[in-house]
């Protein structure tokens, strides 16, 4: 079993599945750094998890994910307000309205930015650290959007593949000098993210954070979140081409 | 933002939450304030009248008026803004109790007024001042309204806070809709310090038991209700199962903050996590119309004593509060008549004898309510408020579809009403479907109804705002 006590920073904390994280650590005792872009929104957020644990558990740091050059600098003063970073949750992601003949460019860079740059950004941050102390742990929310290029999202299913290869990329690298590099691929979560899509099933973002940290204890190298996603989205990934470009889906 | 063209009046079915009452009605659905402006000023061109109505929860008339026009605000639902320093929310009058905890939850918020189901909007909550399971220590809905906008029958927006309108804001919360409509409201919530409650589960022997558990909690609890079953007889007559709950302090439940996620708030839709609650009704109807009612009650105060030996217990807020939601569309048990409640409000001085004697008359009468519930209330600055110094119990019949039989229970509530108004009690006309035009005036006092007739020609001189309640009462 892997000693946990170090600081863990969650990318992407002021909501969703990265402030259910973000609540599941502080809840397990550990210090953590929350970066999110709004700061109203972070700073309350943060406010909440140490009024509830009657301890401060909670360090917000205003960051835009979008902002990659920012991660290297951020992830040194972490370390050296709260200590040696040894656990990165990136979930911070963004999936705009795109209609189905729109080709926005300004939307497809943000989606690129946050969803990949953001991610190989704070992954080389943490990698360059774990690397050199032989130990760690990188946990990467992709989505199950990455199996296959579908009609509705085209740039958020190429980030999230994007990301998603960069980390599988990351774990060859890393695990064989001890740091875990995990990937998860949730489905249908309640978030504000999906927030209007009438997602049938979809779980709580409390129970996505659980199976993720559940995968990360068991050093998964690739979960679904929740599980039956793995057999779904491996009917769908074998869809041949000629039939998946007729589809709605 | 798109302006939306004038909605369109719709003849639709309205009836009160327990289907008793009320009946065919043009039914037209706002968006903006504009929108509820040109509606008053056509239907009063007109000379005809309009009801306000939120999610139509009250049991009785209060939001039905019969042939009539009803306005319903329900499609009036955004929150306008949630401040996470003081936890004040800004909210349109259809929001409802579950939009605005969904909300405030994430940030360690609570509305500190809830009612047994989360289905009833800010709009319908305030003008009709509900209480919760909290109503003696935190007071009613309309103590945690900071301030609101009032549209009048005249088109005239008035902004209303404690300071500024003093008269019109304790007259317009708990004034049935009778003097304007609510477009905007503020609203403060409290701040939590876990997403759960402790709560006890207390069986009470008997009516006396119960009371006596009400006094001796009230100092400390944060939450009292208790559940009667009034099919006991003797010296059983008016045990229960008391719920207590209170808040945990911070540091208390560590795990609790997982439950700040609104969807561990919200009640199961499922049992054992298959069976879809929305099928279990019929069930339920089975047992009303198989008058098994008496057994089911009994069973469940007999699992009581299992769940005081497991107390205290961790429950969340939204499990706590909202028991009429655990089972979707359970007023359809009581179909095809509907159901009817009973609440009255009883000070304290006279509250063991003259419930004794309502559950007695009941019994007597065979029309013995299939649930009861018991809370403790204290006295509001609201005009027209139902709160007193004492004890409500509430109690819910079904009502027959025999003529004979529905007018002799019609009969009996108003005899029990002369028992209430006798020692000073109070009705609630979120619940009332049975007072009477002679009652009206004793259940708030000549002074009281004076001022409020004053209020009405005041602010609604034409009388556009009407309800069959205002009606039956003759407001």
């Amino acid at each position: 079993m892997v000693s946990r006590s170090g600081t863990c920073i969650v990318v992407g904390a002021s909501s969703g599945i990265g402030l259910a994280v973000a609540r599941r650590l502080a809840i397990a005792g550990r210090k953590v750094a929350l970066l999110a872009r709004r700061e109203g929104e972070l700073r309350a957020m943060a406010a909440t998890i140490d009024d509830a644990l009657g301890r401060q558990a909670a360090f917000p740091y205003v960051h835009d994910a979008a902002d990659a050059a920012a991660a290297e600098p951020l992830f040194a003063r972490i370390e050296q307000d709260l200590g040696p970073v040894d656990e990165l949750h990136y979930v911070a992601g963004v999936m705009p309205e795109v209609a189905l003949d729109e080709f926005d460019l300004e939307k497809d860079r943000l989606q690129v930015q946050v969803n990949l740059l953001g991610c190989i950004a704070w992954g080389n941050a943490a990698a360059r650290r774990f690397l050199a102390r032989q130990a760690g742990c990188i946990v990467g929310v992709t989505s199950v959007a990455q199996d296959r290029g579908r009609i509705g999202k085209p740039v958020y299913h190429a980030s999230k593949a994007g990301m998603d290869t960069y980390l599988e990329a990351l774990r060859n690298r890393l695990w064989r000098h001890g740091v875990r590099v995990t990937t998860i691929r949730p489905g249908f979560v309640e978030t504000p993210m999906t927030a209007g899509l009438k997602l049938k099933g979809a779980i709580a973002a409390d129970k996505a954070a659980e199976l993720i940290l559940r995968a990360r204890d068991k050093q998964k190298a690739i979960a679904y979140v929740p599980w039956k996603w793995r057999p779904i989205m491996f009917v769908i990934r074998n869809v041949p081409s000629f039939v998946f470009r007729r589809l709605s889906i | 933002m798109t302006t939306t063209a004038q909605p369109t009046w719709r003849d639709e079915d309205v009836r009160g939450f327990g289907m008793a009452v009320g009946g065919p009605a043009q039914v037209l659905r706002p968006t903006s304030a504009e929108q509820i402006a040109a509606a008053f000023a056509e239907v009063a061109a007109q000379g005809g009248s309009i009801a306000l109505r939120g999610a139509g929860c009250s049991y009785g008339d209060a939001a039905t008026s019969k042939g009539g026009r009803v306005l319903d605000l329900s499609a009036m639902n955004r929150i306008l803004g949630f401040d996470a320093e003081t936890g004040i929310a800004t909210v349109e009058p259809g929001v409802t109790v579950r939009d605005l905890w969904r909300r405030a939850i994430a940030y360690g918020y609570w509305p500190k007024v809830v009612s047994g189901t989360m289905a009833v909007t800010m709009g319908g909550a305030a003008a009709m001042n509900i209480h919760g399971k909290n109503n003696f220590a935190l007071g009613s809905f309309g103590e945690c309204v900071e301030s609101f906008d009032l549209l009048t029958p005249g088109g005239e927006q008035v902004h209303c806070t404690r300071e500024s309108q003093p008269e019109l804001f304790h007259a317009a919360i708990s004034g049935f809709g009778m003097l304007g409509c609510f477009t905007r409201l503020q609203i403060r919530t409290k701040r939590v310090h876990s997403g759960r409650l402790r709560v006890w589960g207390i069986v009470a022997r008997d009516l006396a038991h119960n009371l006596q558990i009400l006094e001796d909690l009230r100092g400390t609890a944060d939450y009292l209700v208790s559940w009667v079953d009034l099919h006991g007889k003797g010296v059983a007559l008016g045990r229960g199962l008391m719920h207590r709950a209170e808040q945990l302090a911070p540091g208390e439940d560590p795990p609790g903050l997982r439950y700040f996620d609104p969807v561990l708030q919200d009640v199961p839709t499922t049992l054992f996590g298959v069976v879809p609650k929305g099928w279990l009704w019929p069930g339920m109807w089975g047992a009303v119309h198989l008058r098994q009612v008496a057994l089911v009650n009994w069973l469940k105060f007999q699992a009581g004593a299992r769940e005081q030996r497991h107390s205290p217990y961790l429950q969340t807020h939204g499990a706590f509060h909202f028991l009429l939601d655990y089972v979707p569309r359970w007023q359809w048990m009581t179909k095809p008549g509907g159901l009817i409640q009973f609440q009255p409000f009883v000070p304290f001085a006279h509250g063991e004898r003259v419930l004794r004697q309502i559950v007695e008359r009941c019994q007597a009468a065979g029309h013995v309510p299939y649930l009861g519930v018991l809370k403790r209330h204290r006295p509001d600055p609201f005009l027209m408020t139902h709160a007193v110094d004492g004890y409500s119990l509430a109690m819910d019949f079904a009502v027959s579809t025999n003529r004979r039989r529905r007018d002799a229970l019609w009969r009996l509530c108003q005899e029990l009403a002369d028992l209430v108004l006798d020692v000073g009690g109070r009705f609630y006309y979120a619940k009332d479907a049975v007072l009477l035009q002679s009652s009206f005036a004793r259940v708030h006092g000549e002074a009281t109804v004076g001022r409020f007739r004053e209020l009405k020609r005041r602010w609604d001189p034409n009388r556009l705002l009407q309800t069959d309640l205002s009606r039956r009462l003759g407001v």
